[in-house]
């Protein structure tokens, strides 16, 4: 068992098949083979060998015009590393690598790890591990990675034989990429990285249960029974609704999506992972729902008789009861490409396990076909006119007559001049929900934010990584003081690689999200959470960085040109914005709530009379 | 309600901690875990006992079936299967009512005493989950108990069907 799939070296057709490499250069020729053209990562005593074979790599493989093939991008700390190498996932859809030490450097990407598995992102992390011979033996920088790392990554390998390193490498980087994406971790012992070794030039490890899987989702097809009962139920249908999740991006099929939609008129709101699937500007967007989604988009979920989610997982931010969740809908079609989603918290009452993609476009011709045209018979014209109504009627608003600077105003400036073609990154909080708000999004990969794990610090890194994939696209980190704080020491990465990134810090001076909770939930009582004595100068921190436009904006009146020549700096840019510290999110759908309970706040109109302040249930709010 | 649930496992480092974590990570319960290599050395076969409603269960198949380790994994207590369990237990001799230990070894063919120290013996027994418990019962009525080991529940499908990795 476990023995790689031995093509003799003469036939892989690889051109190094048969030379002799160190482990190390195993590492970097496979990385190369997988077309990965950046790295990020620190580096350190057990992964040594491997950062000295890529310098000679790089050394001995200079692109035509000189520059490195695999260029090693340095953060300040491994959890860095991680994230720039989800911004990379994200923003191209590839597999973003990082590559850390043992120890230290492999535990501090335990962060970015889990949240890739909880928001499906393809990253490999390469490790280093002290010798095979040192492995527990409480070795110097020595940590249980594959322990550590099995209850976060989709896969971790430990290479404990070093004829097995090449396939193992490359059957990381299939696990990562295939299926529901996720982070696979390789631990390498020094002493494999030094091992001299025969490349092989292909072959993968035998993974018989998860390729077979894998091939049973793949091929799975949608037949003519499927479709007619699809669109038997929908055809007694009124008022059906798209509700689209990470997985249209994940799995490429927001084209598909928008065809599905277009062809049958049919209106689409999307989870915070799934923003961009959909052009968010379309009149049938009803942008984002849930916890602080449009309270357009939350009342037409309360409001529609047939739900179709696709490549959504009813999470808590979503659908907080359950049992509520879209509780008008007769029927609820799911599809995904992971088994376990569905009836996992809502019971769909169709669902396909498939490519989305593939099965969207043959519903789509199926129902055309079979002479469902709802659009040519107007069929949904009154609950489209409800949907414009709605959107009217319960528009995203904020108080435009304030005299301090409200941060929905400075999204706003922002997406006046980028209009839903940059990539937007975020930290985690208020300033998360506020971009995700009112920023336009009109592709997918635009917007990169850490959805499920809600990490603080992830924006900063994000965007860095994000940059080295997308280097034709603007790259603005929409940040707030208390997240950008956590991976602070980023910035000199921007400034150290020259990256044109914009970096905004909405200074509310605390953490903003958990204060609402705390005025919402705990009477006002604002526990660690208030930053207001704090010291720190984050414009001078900025230059002290090396960014060369800094600037710290507290006038209003001041607002529309500062951002403008921010957004046009011709290279890195940090700009501080003193905002209102009392701005809330709104809408808002608390913790258990039902949609029916949703506070819209003083800006929005409700259609319910607003529930009074709740003092808090403790134990079950999260 | 209680399941028995069987897993055909890749043979790799780490994959059992895998299997182990998914259902510490996830809040489900582990009453038995056993864990042996099969006739084929590549796979390793493992039987938990857990309970839960269909819900949880459900999503204990289908969350294992992701683990990348995972060849194959079924709920065998949905059809009729066969399941033995093994208990080993060292009783003192002091205070041991030989008769009615001698009467409840004959009552029990599936029970045999393995090994005699001058104080103490060792009660082999295999059988269901509720038999070694019944029998267990009755044992400890009859000797003090010095020590016990069970070995958790191992268990196959009736009949022909066969638990077999997919390739």
């Amino acid at each position: 068992m476990n023995a790689v799939l031995e093509d003799p070296p003469e036939t892989t057709g690889h051109p190094l098949a048969g030379a002799a490499m160190s482990g190390a250069d195993v590492v970097v020729q496979v990385l190369a083979d997988e077309g990965v053209e950046v790295v990020f990562g620190y580096s350190g005593g057990a992964i040594l060998p491997v950062y000295d074979a890529v310098f000679r790599y790089n050394h001995e493989h200079p692109k035509a015009d000189g520059a490195e093939p695999l260029p090693l991008i340095v953060p300040a700390n491994e959890q860095g590393a991680g994230f720039m190498a989800q911004g990379y996932a994200r923003a191209s859809g590839r597999v973003g690598v990082a590559l850390v030490t043992s120890g230290p450097g492999a535990t501090n990407t335990v962060t970015p790890v889990r949240d890739a598995m909880a928001d499906s992102i393809p990253i490999v992390v390469l490790c280093g591990q002290v010798p095979t011979g040192a492995i527990g033996t409480d070795a110097f920088q020595e940590a249980p990675i594959s322990n550590i790392m099995a209850a976060c990554a989709k896969h971790v390998f430990l290479v404990t034989d070093a004829d097995r390193l090449e396939a193992t490498l490359r059957t990381a980087f299939e696990i990562a990429r295939t299926g529901r994406p996720g982070p696979v971790v390789v631990d390498i012992p020094k002493d494999i990285q030094n091992a001299e070794l025969r490349f092989r030039g292909s072959g993968t490890l035998p993974l018989p249960g998860y390729r077979a899987r894998l091939r049973a989702i793949d091929t799975a097809t949608l037949d003519a029974a499927r479709c007619a009962a699809f669109f038997d139920a929908l055809g007694r249908a009124r008022r059906p609704l798209i509700y689209a999740g990470g997985g249209v991006i994940a799995g490429d099929a927001a084209g598909a999506l928008r065809d599905f939609a277009r062809a049958f008129a049919m209106p689409v709101t999307t989870t915070l992972m799934g923003l961009g699937a959909v052009d968010t500007t379309e009149p049938l967007s009803l942008q984002m729902l849930g916890m602080h989604g449009t309270a357009f988009a939350n009342y037409a979920v309360e409001d529609c008789d047939f739900l179709i989610a696709v490549g959504a997982r009813f999470d808590d931010r979503v659908a907080g009861v359950p049992q509520a969740f879209a509780g008008g809908a007769r029927y609820i079609a799911h599809f995904d490409v992971d088994p376990a989603e569905i009836d996992k918290v809502k019971r769909a009452d169709w669902h396909h396990l498939g490519n989305l993609a593939r099965a969207l476009d043959t519903l789509r011709i199926y129902g055309l076909q079979h002479g469902f045209r709802p659009r040519e018979q107007d069929r949904y014209a009154p609950w489209h006119a409800h949907l414009a109504a709605l959107k009217r009627t319960h528009a995203m608003n904020y108080d435009r007559a304030s005299a301090q600077i409200q941060p929905y105003a400075v999204i706003e400036a922002i997406n006046a001049i980028t209009r839903g073609r940059a990539i937007i990154s975020t930290g985690v909080g208020q300033h998360q929900m506020w971009a995700a708000q009112y920023f336009d999004f009109r592709e997918p990969r635009l917007w990169l934010t850490s959805g499920s794990m809600g990490t603080m610090g992830f924006g900063l890194p994000a965007a860095i990584g994000a940059q080295f994939a997308r280097r034709d696209l603007p790259v603005i980190d929409i940040d707030g003081d208390a997240s950008i704080r956590m991976n602070l020491g980023e910035l000199e990465t921007v400034t150290t690689y020259g990256l044109p990134i914009k970096v905004v810090v909405l200074n509310n001076a605390g953490d903003g999200m958990v204060r609402q909770w705390q005025k919402l939930f705990f009477k006002g009582r604002f526990s660690a959470t208030d930053k207001s004595l704090h010291k720190k100068d984050f414009v001078r921190a900025a230059q002290a960085d090396g960014f060369e436009w800094a600037r710290r904006l507290a006038d209003p009146a001041e607002l529309p040109a500062v951002i403008a020549e921010f957004v046009a700096f011709d290279g890195p840019a940090f700009l501080e914005v003193v905002i209102d510290p009392d701005a809330g999110v709104y809408p808002m759908v608390g913790p258990g709530m039902t949609y029916a309970q949703m506070i819209t706040g003083d800006f929005i109109a409700s259609r319910q009379a607003q529930p009074a302040a709740v003092e808090a249930g403790p134990s079950e709010m999260f | 309600m209680r399941r028995i649930i069987a897993i055909l496992l890749q043979n790799e480092a780490g994959a059992l901690v895998r299997v182990a974590g998914l259902f510490s990570a996830r809040g489900y319960n582990i009453d038995s875990l056993t864990v042996a290599a099969t006739h084929d050395p590549a796979i390793s076969r493992l039987t938990l006992v857990t309970s839960g409603d269909d819900a949880v269960i459900d999503q204990i198949v289908k969350q294992s079936r992701k683990l990348i380790d995972v060849l194959e994994i079924a709920d065998l207590s949905r059809s009729d299967h066969l399941e033995s369990e093994l208990l080993i237990v060292k009783i003192g001799l002091a205070g041991l009512a030989a008769a009615e230990f001698d009467a409840c070894m004959r009552r029990h063919p599936a029970a045999c005493v393995v090994d005699q120290g001058a104080g103490s013996r060792v009660v082999q027994f295999s059988g269901t989950g509720r038999d070694v418990n019944a029998f267990f019962a009755e044992l400890s009525n009859l000797a003090p108990v010095l020590e016990l080991a069970r070995s958790g529940t191992a268990a196959v499908g009736r009949g022909d069907v066969v638990l077999t990795p997919r390739t």
